[in-house]
């Protein structure tokens, strides 16, 4: 399979995850599994794979910004880099949508957070825990 | 969301066996487990790295070390059961025990390690890789002695529970493991080898198990001399089954001198440049 494949067919599986974190009303356990543990594992089996793979042979490190550039102009290290998104945003959004569950926030004002997350991932993050805050104001004995 | 749940219903014989295996052993039946979830991203590493060691893929050899690993592993822990609790329950033993899961450890990380970077692990005494080499045979040696310690402590346990002859054939496969293994692999690693003659390379090695078919390969005598430790037990449950005492107990030191005769036959004939099997 081709970095380019490999690419595809992972964004696909981090699409289905979201949807079925959409889906999450109707399916909580399911949603719960598949985001949450499923996809995400089968994303890092495959960062994992690629890093075993392709790290030795890469330029660059983690040291300097120009040394991460330099990182990224091995292909299946973007690859991986990419893998690594996908998987933590999912999981990221996975959280949001139990921890809503949990503090009986509406599932209604988690979608745009979800959206963000999917999108730009640490904007959906701040959302949501602006959303928690702004909950914790109107009802304080919710919060945990 | 409890996976483990999942992976062990409660039910069947070997879930069973798994779980008092955990019980019994629960150091080398963790790192077993481990061993085997780290195939998956080897294999994975397999289908994406297009390097090549010695005609086959770099991951090849990481993934036969886990697979050989996890299957000793499990084995120790699973004929643990029946080792007496004043061994498996002794301080000094879990020391022991962790000692030689970290020397499994250390072991996948310098095998998988040369990988990554597309060198050689045994047999390389380049740079950083050859001044660790002799460590790696201490930590070879340190592991394989788990089977030697365990075959004593059958060998010892004369209030045991298990039918006589098969806890000596357990004490006799596990006592041979270590001492075939350790003068097979001493030998190949003293040697700097294990091809004698024929080409240097796995490309056209036999399936699966990747010996030599154009000369001699001292893999074949390593891998029998390991499973020393299976074949030996397998006979003298079988003997133990169908015969009666006195016969059996003569079957379990027949077959430990035959499978002896047969590393030895298959070390001959490596050292005299022959492929065991090489029609496969």
């Amino acid at each position: 399979m081709s970095p380019d494949e490999m690419f595809q067919l992972a964004n696909g599986m981090a699409f289905a995850g979201w949807v079925a974190l959409l889906a999450s009303p109707f399916a909580g356990g399911w949603s719960d599994r598949i985001a949450a543990l499923v996809i995400p594992l089968l994303l890092s089996i495959a960062y994992c794979g690629l890093v075993l793979a392709f790290w030795s042979g890469a330029q660059g490190g983690f040291d300097s910004l120009a040394n991460v550039e330099l990182l990224f102009k091995t292909r299946e290290v973007v690859l991986a880099g990419w893998l690594h998104y996908l998987a933590f945003d999912l999981f990221v959004g996975a959280w949001e949508v139990r921890t809503a569950r949990r503090e009986g926030i509406p599932f209604l004002l988690v979608v745009p957070c979800l959206l963000l997350t999917f999108l730009f991932g640490p904007i959906g993050f701040l959302l949501f825990c602006a959303l928690r805050l702004a909950k914790s104001f109107m009802a304080p004995t919710a919060m945990a | 969301m409890n996976t483990m749940s999942v992976l062990l219903p409660d039910r069947g014989v070997l879930p069973q066996i798994v779980a008092r295996s955990f019980r019994a052993e629960p150091r080398f039946a963790g790192a077993a487990l481990l061993l085997v979830v780290a195939m998956v991203p080897t294999l994975f590493a397999m289908m994406v790295d297009p390097r090549q060691f010695n005609g086959i893929n770099v991951w090849d050899k990481p993934l036969k070390f886990e697979v050989a690993l996890a299957v000793y592993l499990a084995t120790l822990a699973w004929f643990a059961v029946h080792l007496p609790k004043s061994v498996t329950s002794a301080r000094w033993y879990g020391v022991f025990s962790w000692v030689v899961v970290s020397a499994v450890a250390l072991e996948m990380i310098w095998i998988g390690g040369a990988a990554a970077n597309g060198v050689g692990s045994h047999f390389n005494l380049d740079g950083v890789m050859g001044a660790i080499y002799g460590l790696m045979g201490v930590l070879a040696v340190t592991l394989t002695s788990a089977s030697l310690l365990h075959g004593i402590a059958f060998w010892r346990d004369s209030k045991s529970a298990l039918n006589p002859q098969v806890r000596m054939a357990l004490a006799s496969g596990l006592v041979l493991t270590f001492v075939l293994t350790v003068i097979v692999a001493g030998y190949m690693s003293s040697n700097m080898g294990h091809w004698v003659g024929g080409n240097a390379s796995d490309a056209e090695s036999i399936a699966v198990m990747g010996w030599a078919r154009d000369g001699g390969d001292l893999r074949v005598a390593h891998f029998l001399a390991t499973h020393a430790m299976h074949f030996i037990p397998l006979a003298g449950y079988v003997a133990a089954r169908s015969l009666r005492p006195a016969a059996a107990g003569m079957a379990v030191w027949g077959s430990s001198l035959g499978y002896c005769a047969l590393v030895a036959f298959t070390f001959m004939q490596a050292l005299a440049g022959q492929p065991f099997l090489g029609f496969l």
